[in-house]
């Protein structure tokens, strides 16, 4: 285990939507560097724990401290705070109007002030690094719901975050095109980016997992090292999930 | 999330606007067109007494009416983008305003609407007929587009607002960079027909003696009594601009829909 201080500490949050409460008192420490994989059955609360992370929702209690900037502070900039946080959506969400390019540019240019030509520079190397550079030009609806992914994980790298957050990357993409995305996030994973990824791919746990997180109904219920977590689960419902999916 | 269906929003009375895959209505706006400019040309050749003299008397006031129409849409967009964000706006307030701006328009029939800001504003400042006549019309549209920027700005899926705040925008960048410029391609369309139901409506400004086509017809009318020919022409006229219009608008609406085709 790491002693370094975490990038992302998350401490006795709860959510509810309603009367529905959707995270109990979950606490979650993240180093830099670390990947974390969290699972769990579909409503158990992952994703509205990662979603937390950059504020696209609110926390009824607790606090959140992201790169040493508290979430529930209303003096924080939570514009800057996500600049540091990349983000990659189950449904890609690429903006519609824009060309990959442009997609890739819009934020650094804007946000950051950089200069068209620099960002250009960046953006064709990154999709270089995605194997897309010969769509640049191209409109999202153009390209494969894998291609559209792998764009849009270049374009949260465009604004070099420090952490990079994924929400179910492969759930809305066909299973010959997983695989690609899945290489992306692996490499992305060897070059010591911190990432916290809700996914249904174990094979994915397994290889890149610092820490596996399983959830069930708003609360953490096991978090191992995935050798321990898949070979000699130690709760019962762990137990019960991992038979339900392998 | 459906990548393919477009939202459309279908508002207003204005003339249809034919797709470019509808293939009745493309062939019904041809009919039309070649009726309308045929009348249009035969009927001064055949009867020049008196159809030729309406013709040459009423052209001034088809300038007043795309003044007044052109002036009044520019405003009642401006209003009515404003409008729109009100309406969805999370600070209670300045929702209830948008809100309230809305019912009331709403809930009045444009002629009274015209009358009462004529005379209104004639009580406080003394402005031409036509400013006045403009200034109506643009606060009664500026409610209709002010809905419709509202059912465009909605349709918008969130989650592109999403990927825009998630990259570190404030909600203003998200709505100028990345919702607004897509919600365009399916406010245009409705806008078209506003658009066209506005210059219908100008004929209702004929009443605040402002010297439209029809107040024009109605002039000429007046002094020689050819009543019907002189609403036909003018019937033949809007027809003939409406038709050209809603061709113009649905060759706009394509051109902005490139990046929706693969």
């Amino acid at each position: 285990m790491n002693v370094v201080e975490p990038i992302i500490q998350i401490q006795n949050i709860n959510k509810y939507f309603g009367a529905f409460h959707a995270l109990k008192n979950v606490s979650l420490d993240i180093a830099p560097g670390d990947k974390i994989v969290v699972l769990g059955p579909s409503g158990s609360g992952k994703s509205t724990l990662l979603r937390t992370i950059n504020k696209l929702e609110t926390i009824d209690s607790g606090t959140i401290i992201v790169d040493g900037h508290d979430l529930t502070d209303p003096e924080e900039d939570i514009n800057a705070i996500r600049m540091e946080l990349g983000m990659v959506f189950q449904s890609f969400n690429l903006f519609r109007h824009l060309s990959v390019l442009d997609n890739l540019t819009l934020a650094p240019v804007k946000l950051k002030k950089m200069e068209k030509s620099q960002a250009n520079d960046i953006a064709l190397r990154l999709l270089d690094k995605v194997g897309l550079r010969d769509r640049a030009g191209h409109y999202p609806i153009q390209l494969s719901g894998g291609q559209q992914q792998r764009v849009a994980i270049a374009r949260a790298l465009a604004m070099e975050p420090k952490i990079m957050l994924f929400d179910e990357p492969t759930s809305a993409l066909d299973p010959e095109m997983i695989g690609e995305v899945l290489d992306v996030m692996v490499t992305l994973a060897k070059e010591g980016m911190t990432m916290v990824v809700v996914t249904h791919e174990m094979g994915f746990a397994r290889e890149v997992a610092d820490q596996v997180v399983f959830m069930d109904q708003g609360a953490i219920v096991e978090q191992a090292s995935p050798d321990v977590f898949f070979d000699n689960p130690q709760h019962q419902r762990s137990k019960l999930f991992l038979q339900q999916i392998l | 999330m459906s990548k393919d269906d477009i939202t459309k929003i279908e508002v207003g009375d204005g003339a249809a606007i034919p797709s470019p895959d509808d293939k009745g209505l493309v062939s019904a706006w041809w009919v039309a067109l070649i009726g309308t400019v045929g009348m249009l040309i035969a009927l001064p050749v055949l009867k020049p007494d008196p159809y030729l003299t309406i013709l040459k008397f009423v052209p001034d006031g088809i300038v007043v009416t795309f003044e007044v129409t052109i002036l009044a849409i520019v405003f009642a967009i401006i209003i009515g983008l404003l409008t729109g964000l009100g309406r969805l706006s999370s600070n209670r307030f300045i929702n209830m305003i948008a809100s309230l701006y809305v019912e009331v328009v709403r809930g009045i029939p444009l002629l009274v609407q015209l009358f009462y800001i004529y005379f209104a504003l004639g009580r406080i400042v003394r402005v031409p007929d036509i400013v006045a006549a403009v200034i109506a019309m643009a606060f009664c549209y500026g409610a209709y587009m002010g809905e419709v920027f509202r059912a465009g700005i909605s349709s918008i899926d969130h989650g592109q607002t999403e990927a825009s705040l998630s990259l570190g925008f404030d909600k203003k960048q998200t709505m100028a960079y990345v919702v607004l410029p897509q919600a365009w391609r399916t406010i245009l369309p409705p806008v078209g027909n506003e658009f066209i139901a506005l210059l219908k409506d100008t004929s209702l400004v004929s009443i605040l003696a402002v010297a439209d086509i029809l107040r024009r017809g109605r002039e000429y009318a007046a002094e020689s009594f050819n009543y019907f020919e002189t609403y036909t022409i003018i019937a033949l006229i809007y027809l003939l601009i409406t038709l050209l219009l809603s061709k113009l608008i649905s060759a706009m609406e394509y051109r902005l829909s490139h990046y929706e085709r693969r």
